[in-house]
C-alpha cells in the first residue's frame, strides 16, 4: 500500500503482534496526545521530541513513545497519520525503540459506525482509499494464483436513512475500511492497545476505574483487538461504551483540577501494582500539558488539530535522569534548547484561568 | 531479508526519495496513493519463484518472472507497458530497500491507471460471483453531524 510515498506490505505478510500490555521503564519515555488527523501537527509533535529529523524519519534512537489515541475524527489526514505512525514504529524498532499506539474513543466510534465527527475531507481521502484498494484487487485477482480477495464492501447497504446521496459512496468506503475486520482496521487499529503500563505510568485515552482493573487490563486489550477483528460483532465491548468508559472517561482530566476525584484516582492506581501516575488524552487541556492530584494524573491532550484548538504542540517526557519534564513548542518557555522549550516542575503547573506562573529552570 | 521485510524497509526509503522528487506526481496523489507498487510484487512471490535461479543474472532472473503465466494477464492491456516496466524495475531492484529506487516507473503505472479505468478489469469469473445476491446486513451508522446542516432547506426568496 503506497500512501504518501510510504510503501508498507500487506497486513498478511506481517501476523498481528501479541498483545502487550506491560512494558519495562525505558530510559526515556514520551507521551504523545491526541491527534485527530492533523498530520503536519502530528509530526511537529515527534520533532519537537527529537523522534524524527528533517526527513521524517525516527531519529529517537531507544525512547519508547506512546500516542494516546484519537488520530481519527475532526482532520482529513487520517490514513495519512496511521500509515506514518506505522512506518515510525517499524523504523522505532530498527533502533531499539518503539512507538506504542492506543485506541482512543474516536477510533472505537468510527469501528463502531459513530462517524459523527467525520470531515469532509476525510470522507475524500477514503474515498480515493477504496478507488485504489479496489484496483489493487483487481489487479490481484488477474494474478493467477494469489488468493482472490475479498470485497470489503460485502454486507454494506447501498445507502443510508440520513445521508444525502452524493455522500452515499464515501460513506460506504469508510464503513468497508473501518468496521470491524475491515482493511484498516484489521491492518493498523486492531495492533493498538487500549491499557498500557509502562514501569510505573498507566496509559489510557480517558480514564481507568477499579472495575476496569479488576476485570483486567490484559483481558480489556486482548477483547477490544478480538473485536476490531471482527469475532465480537459490530459493538464495542461495554467498558468502552458510556460516559465511564475507559476511552471516555473525564474524572480525572477535567481542566479544572480541583473537579477531578483525586482519591477515586488513588484507589485505581493502588491497585496497579508499581503505579504512580495515570496518563490521559481525551480532554482538551487549553494551557497545555499538566497535572492535577498532585501530578497522579497527568493530561496531554493539548488539542493541537486544526480541527481542536489548533494547540501548540506539547509532548511529556518521562527521562530517568531528568524526571517529568514537559516539552514545549510554546515560545513563552526560553531555554537553551532551541528546539524544544522545556516546562520544568510540572508540578508548579496550576490549571487555572487566566496567567499561569511557571517556575523554568534555565 | 524476507520479502515482507524488504517492502517494509522500502517504507523509509520511497518517502524520503519521492520527497526530492518535482512535488507534481505525490501531489496529485495527495490523498492515498495507489494499491499497486511493492505490495503487489510483494505478493507474486509466484512469478519471483518462477524466475529464481542462481546460475542466472539478476537481470536474466527477473525476464524470467516476467514470462510466468501469473502475470501475463496483467503485462496485456492498457497499463501493460507500465506495470512489466515497475515490475522489472523491483525485480532488479538491489536498493537496501528494495524497490526503493522504481518511484518512477510506480508512478507512470498509477497515472497510465487513473487515465486508464478499465486498464485492469474485473476477472470475469469473479464477475459472475459478484452478481449472486449478497445479504444486505442490518447496519447502523451515525452520519456526520454537518450532514444536517448540508441539508437545511435554502429559505425561499419573498416576492
Amino acid at each position: 500500500f503506497s500512501v504518501s510515498g510510504l510503501f508498507l506490505p500487506q497486513q498478511q505478510q506481517i501476523p498481528q503482534q501479541p498483545v502487550q500490555t506491560h512494558y519495562p521503564s525505558p530510559n526515556r519515555l514520551v507521551a504523545i496526545g491526541d491527534l485527530h488527523g492533523d498530520l503536519e501537527k502530528s509530526k511537529q509533535a515527534f520533532r519537537l521530541a527529537g523522534l524524527i529529523d528533517g526527513s521524517d524519519r525516527w531519529c529517537g534512537g531507544s525512547t519508547t513513545v506512546v500516542q494516546i489515541g484519537d488520530v481519527l475524527d475532526r482532520g482529513g489526514e487520517e490514513l495519512k497519520i496511521l500509515y506514518f505512525l506505522e512506518k515510525l514504529k517499524r523504523e522505532a524498532v530498527k533502533s531499539g525503540g518503539q512507538l506504542i499506539t492506543l485506541n482512543g474513543n474516536h477510533e472505537i466510534m468510527n469501528i463502531e459506525g459513530d462517524f459523527r465527527y467525520v470531515t469532509k475531507k476525510a470522507l475524500e481521502e477514503f474515498d480515493v482509499w477504496a478507488y485504489w484498494y479496489d484496483i489493487g484487487n483487481k489487479m490481484k485477482s488477474l494474478c493467477h494464483g494469489l488468493e482472490i480477495p475479498k470485497n470489503p464492501f460485502h454486507g454494506i447497504p447501498p445507502s443510508f436513512h440520513r445521508v444525502p446521496e452524493e455522500f452515499s459512496h464515501s460513506i460506504r468506503a469508510r464503513i468497508a475500511a473501518l468496521r470491524p475486520d475491515g482493511p484498516i482496521s484489521r491492518r493498523f487499529l486492531a495492533n493498538n492497545l487500549t491499557v498500557l503500563v509502562v514501569g510505573d505510568s498507566v496509559f489510557v485515552h480517558g480514564g481507568l476505574l477499579e472495575k476496569h482493573v479488576d476485570y483486567g487490563l490484559q483481558r480489556i486489550n486482548d477483547e477490544v483487538r478480538d473485536w476490531i477483528n471482527g469475532s465480537m460483532g459490530q459493538r464495542a465491548p461495554e467498558y468502552c461504551r458510556g460516559r465511564n468508559a475507559v476511552v471516555w472517561l473525564r474524572k480525572f482530566s477535567d481542566e479544572f483540577a480541583k473537579n477531578c476525584d483525586c482519591s477515586l484516582l488513588e484507589h485505581v492506581l493502588a491497585t496497579i501494582p508499581g503505579a504512580k501516575r495515570m496518563i490521559m488524552g481525551h480532554t482538551i487541556q487549553e494551557i497545555g500539558i499538566n497535572g492535577a492530584c498532585d501530578n497522579r494524573a497527568i493530561r496531554i491532550d493539548v488539542g493541537m488539530s486544526k480541527g481542536c484548538i489548533n494547540g501548540l504542540p506539547e509532548v511529556l517526557e518521562i527521562d530517568r535522569n531528568s524526571g517529568l519534564r514537559v516539552l514545549t513548542s510554546n515560545p513563552m518557555y526560553q531555554n537553551k534548547n532551541q528546539y524544544a522549550q522545556t516546562k520544568e516542575g510540572l508540578g508548579l503547573l496550576i490549571p487555572e484561568r487566566g496567567p499561569k506562573q511557571v517556575e523554568v529552570k534555565a | 531479508m524476507g520479502q515482507a521485510q524488504s517492502a517494509v524497509a522500502a517504507a523509509a526509503a520511497i518517502n524520503d526519495q519521492a520527497r526530492t522528487q518535482p512535488s507534481s506526481s505525490f501531489a496529485s496523489m495527495d490523498s492515498i496513493i495507489a494499491v499497486c507498487n511493492i505490495i503487489i510484487f510483494c505478493l507474486f512471490t509466484e512469478a519471483a519463484a518462477y524466475g529464481s535461479d542462481e546460475n542466472l543474472s539478476l537481470d536474466a532472473q527477473a525476464q524470467k518472472a516476467l514470462d510466468c503465466p501469473c502475470v501475463a494477464e496483467l503485462r496485456n492491456g492498457a497499463c501493460g507497458t507500465q506495470f512489466t516496466e515497475a515490475f522489472l524495475c523491483f525485480l532488479k531492484s538491489t536498493a537496501e530497500e528494495k524497490g526503493s529506487d522504481c518511484v518512477h516507473p510506480f508512478v507512470a503505472l498509477q497515472t497510465c491507471i487513473k487515465g486508464n479505468p478499465d486498464a485492469f478489469p474485473k476477472n470475469i469469473i469473479e464477475d459472475k460471483e459478484v452478481k449472486k445476491e449478497e445479504p444486505i446486513q442490518e447496519y447502523k451508522i451515525y452520519p456526520p453531524i454537518w450532514f444536517k446542516e448540508s441539508r437545511k432547506p435554502k429559505p425561499k426568496p419573498k416576492l
